[in-house]
This record gives structure tokens, C-alpha cells and sequence, in this order.
């Protein structure tokens, strides 16, 4: 099941700048961002399904901007791995990131993340952040946040933590008459809230396996290209919802 | 019923610590207690064991609530037989807004109930009642909840969501801390109109403030874990003139 076909608008538009090979669990891609273009990237990764997840993004042109929203839920032995290179290379660029996800289970996830400024890339601008919820002793989460800065203008932050789930939350709830399996589903959702795309959230609780997105627009090219994400139905709140009850038995794990 | 809340000889320990030293308080329908006591007394110890929170040992004594062994009851289970707790600091709760949150919460105290679930009309119309009551703007109602909110919009949230569950024991911990007049004056307000001959309540508290608008029946002094007074108002008078240390 190669889900690389969701990308196909993107080549589409610019298929001469977009080198990358799928296979059954590894993606590798690198992005070419121009001048005034914004490109977006999501991933979802859902429980059952090891990926290799290999971006790499040259921010090349004056202004160009980039956007990378994932988040995994990894509940048995999966492998999950991101591998992120955001590259500015011209100036006035901007780009987020933004990774979280909640790994339980026997699951193994690294973050390998890096922003470099090339030293002609003043006034950048961009941010990073991996943030990772362990339920289980057996999970395991490694996550390595870089910088390479060669620029003196630039702002730059990234941030990484890697946590349980915040037990005055879940009494928050519990005490308002909430069970503690839904509690902890509202919780995992809340933790996953900033990267469960905007505005598309219809679309992820459809998404019938792991899946990424990607958009492009730009002054170019003013219609915005858009991926439809597979039908098969599959509720990123029910899988959150099984997902907490099979691990509610860690709940006083300190 | 005679008594709706019953505390005995109640003994707890955090960690090695023992807060509470054997503590009795007992409540009846239609009650309004004041518990006060300096910092560090026990008060907010004993809210968290009327609760449930986990990380407190109650190592002696019991707590009767409408003649049933409160202990045993997990928290969900004491919300849905009526207890409520308005938290000294409300959680934030990022991604979950406060209709989602209300929701679950209504519906999950009507299952308990075998009751069916709320329809979504008559849901937000209870909702909107509940908000004006508190004067909490509409708009709260799709805001995250706690996240951004002053400690002022806070401490409305949490009688509002009293108000929205109807509970027959409301615990006010510290309901008064960091609020303006006008504010607390709303939140006694809210605290009044939900005042009826079956429902009590504790308000826990180290100075009068709030006990100036809504008033105790009974008014106790709490300190290094034992009740070491019980008595009427006049008991919030000696307080404020001469402090905790006389007692």
C-alpha cells in the first residue's frame, strides 16, 4: 500500500522539482520551495503501521514558506521514524514543524529534526517542535531536535519533550463525572490537537490508514492544490478511544 | 435523610505526612458549612479525599455519604452521586472545548442515571441558561477549557459547571482566592441561586471574604489537621479580628 498516490496533485504542479521513492513503509521526499510558494506537509500516522518518514526541504526562493504537521499513534511494536531537514536557503523564508504523538506499547519512535540557515538566508524565520507522550515502560521515544544557524538575523526556536499524560487533567475530568477511559481520550485528543489538521479534521476521522498530505499554493499558482485523504471510514477518535482504554492499565505509571 | 455527609475520625497521609488528624465533620441536606483555617491546615486535603484524588491514604476513619461508603467510590462515581468540586486551580485543558467537555460530563452522570443522553438542543439551551447565570459570555462556550481564561473567568467556569451538573454536596475550595469584588460577587450569586433545602455545602476558605455573601450555617476551624472549633458566624467575626493562633 504505497499512500505516496495522495501526493499526486503535488506533482501535478510542479513535478520537475520532486524526487521520491515509496515503498511499503519508507517515504522519502525532497520539496523545492520557490519564491512566494507555501507548501504544507501532513502526516498522520495511525496504530499498527511502522513508517519511515524522510522529508527533506529546500526553502529556495525569497519569502518561500513551509509547513509540516505529523502526529503518530503507535500502540504495539511499531517503528515509527521521522527524519525532517528543513533547509533555508534564501531569505525572508519562514517554516513551522510541528510533531506530536503518543507511543504505548512496545512502540519505538526517534525524531531526527533539523533546521539549517544558510548564512544568505537572513530574516528566517522558523520554529520546531516534537512533543511525546510514553504510556507504556516498554515504549520508547528518542528525539533530537538541531539547529545549524549560519545566519546572524534570524529567529529561531525548537523545542522537545517527551512526558505522560498530565494526571491533574485526567482528575480534572474524572471529578466532573467524565469515566476514565473517555477522560483519557479527550486527553490524548487534546494532546494531539495542535496537529490534527485545521479545518480538516472530517477528513482525518475518515483517513482509512496512516496517510500524508500535501498542499501547495502559491502567487503562481493560485488555485490551491489540495489531496483528498482515503475513504475507508476509520475514526481517529475511536482508534484514540481503543487506544486508551487497552493502555489504561498504566495509568498510575509514574 | 438526616445527614447527608458523615466524616469520622478521618486520617490521611501524603507520602509519610500526616494532614489530617482526625477529622469529623458532619452535614446535613440543606447545609451550608464553612471550613476555615490557616495555610496549610488541611483544608485542600480534605477536599482532594472528599474527591478522590489519587495520592492521599486515608489510614483511619470513614466517610459516610448518603449512608454509603464514600472510599470505595471511584471520582466519576461520587460526580454522579452528587458531589461536586470547585477546583482552587482549574485545569487547562488544550483542544477540548467546554461544550465537549460539558457534554461528556451531562451525559456520562444521565448513563449512570440510566438516563438517555441529553439531545443537543436541549443541551445548549441548559448551557446558555448556566453561562448567564455566572455572566460568562456565550462565546466561552466554544472556548478551550481554562486555556487563556483570567483567574476571575476561571473561578466563574467552575460554578457555572456546578451549576450545568446540579450537584447535591458542592465543595468551594478557596472558590474566593484571587477574585475582584465584582467577580466574587458573581460567583456568590451563582453559589445563592443554587441554594435549596436538599443541597449543602462545604466552602473552604482562610479569610471571610466570600462567606460575607454567601452564609454558612455552620462554621468550622480547621487547624494542623483536627477541627478545633465548631460554631456559628459569630466564629467568622472572631477570626477576622484576632487570627487563627487563638484557637
Amino acid at each position: 500500500m504505497g499512500h505516496g498516490k495522495y501526493l499526486d496533485p503535488f506533482v501535478a504542479v510542479a513535478p520537475q522539482d520532486d524526487k521520491r521513492c515509496h515503498s511499503e513503509r519508507s517515504e522519502e521526499s525532497l520539496y523545492r520551495v520557490r519564491a512566494g510558494e507555501t507548501l504544507e506537509l501532513e502526516y498522520v500516522v495511525l496504530p499498527g503501521e511502522s513508517r519511515d518518514i524522510d522529508v527533506n526541504i529546500d526553502l529556495v526562493g525569497p519569502g518561500a514558506e513551509a509547513h509540516v504537521k505529523a502526529l503518530y499513534l503507535s500502540t504495539g511494536a511499531e517503528k515509527v521514524n521521522f527524519h525532517i531537514v528543513m533547509h533555508h536557503r534564501a531569505p525572508g523564508c519562514r517554516s513551522t514543524q510541528k510533531i506530536n504523538g503518543i507511543a504505548g506499547g512496545r512502540a519505538q519512535v526517534h525524531f531526527d529534526g533539523t533546521i539549517v540557515v544558510a548564512p544568505d538566508a537572513q530574516q528566517t524565520e522558523a520554529y520546531q517542535e516534537n512533543h511525546n507522550i510514553v504510556l507504556t515502560e516498554d515504549a520508547r521515544v528518542e528525539t533530537r531536535p538541531q539547529l545549524e544557524i549560519y545566519a546572524d538575523d534570524v529567529k529561531c526556536s525548537h523545542g522537545a519533550t517527551v512526558g505522560q499524560l498530565n494526571p491533574d487533567e485526567l482528575f480534572y475530568m474524572r471529578s466532573r463525572g467524565i469515566p476514565e477511559a473517555e477522560a483519557r481520550t479527550l486527553q490524548m485528543l487534546s494532546f494531539l490537537s495542535p496537529v490534527i489538521p485545521q479545518g480538516r479534521e472530517q477528513e482525518v476521522e475518515t483517513a482509512g490508514s496512516s496517510y500524508c498530505c500535501c498542499r501547495r499554493s502559491s502567487s503562481a499558482f493560485s488555485s490551491r492544490v489540495s489531496s483528498s485523504v482515503p475513504g475507508a471510514p476509520y475514526k481517529l477518535c475511536s482508534c484514540i478511544g481503543s487506544f486508551s482504554r487497552s493502555n489504561s492499565s498504566h495509568s498510575s505509571m509514574s | 435523610m438526616d445527614k447527608l455527609l458523615e466524616i469520622k475520625n478521618l486520617h490521611v497521609k501524603i507520602g509519610d505526612k500526616e494532614i489530617l488528624k482526625g477529622v469529623d465533620l458532619t452535614i446535613g441536606p440543606g447545609e451550608v458549612h464553612a471550613v476555615m483555617g490557616p495555610n496549610g491546615a488541611g483544608k485542600s486535603t480534605l477536599s482532594a479525599v472528599l474527591t478522590g484524588r489519587p495520592g492521599y491514604e486515608v489510614t483511619e476513619g470513614s466517610i459516610l455519604y448518603k449512608g454509603e461508603n464514600l472510599l470505595e467510590k471511584t471520582p466519576e462515581e461520587r460526580a454522579w452521586a452528587g458531589i461536586f468540586l470547585s477546583f482552587q486551580y482549574p485545569i487547562e485543558i488544550p483542544g477540548v472545548t467546554i461544550t465537549a467537555f460539558m457534554k461528556a460530563a451531562v451525559n456520562a452522570k444521565r448513563k449512570a442515571q440510566g438516563l438517555p443522553e441529553l439531545k443537543a438542543g436541549d443541551f445548549l439551551k441548559q448551557m446558555k441558561e448556566k453561562m448567564a447565570l455566572v455572566q460568562m459570555k456565550p462565546e466561552f462556550a466554544r472556548r478551550e477549557v481554562n486555556v487563556g481564561f483570567s483567574g476571575g473567568e476561571k473561578k466563574r467556569n467552575e460554578i457555572f459547571q456546578m451549576a450545568l451538573l446540579d450537584p447535591q454536596l458542592s465543595i468551594l475550595d478557596e472558590t474566593d482566592s484571587g477574585l475582584d469584588v465584582d467577580a466574587l460577587k458573581v460567583v456568590a450569586d451563582g453559589v445563592n441561586s443554587l441554594r435549596s433545602p436538599e443541597k449543602s455545602a462545604v466552602i473552604i476558605t482562610h479569610y471571610q471574604k466570600l462567606l460575607e455573601y454567601v452564609r454558612p450555617d455552620v462554621v468550622h476551624v480547621l487547624k494542623d489537621g483536627r477541627m478545633v472549633k465548631t460554631g456559628g458566624r459569630e466564629l467568622i467575626d472572631l477570626i477576622e479580628s484576632q487570627g487563627f493562633d487563638q484557637f
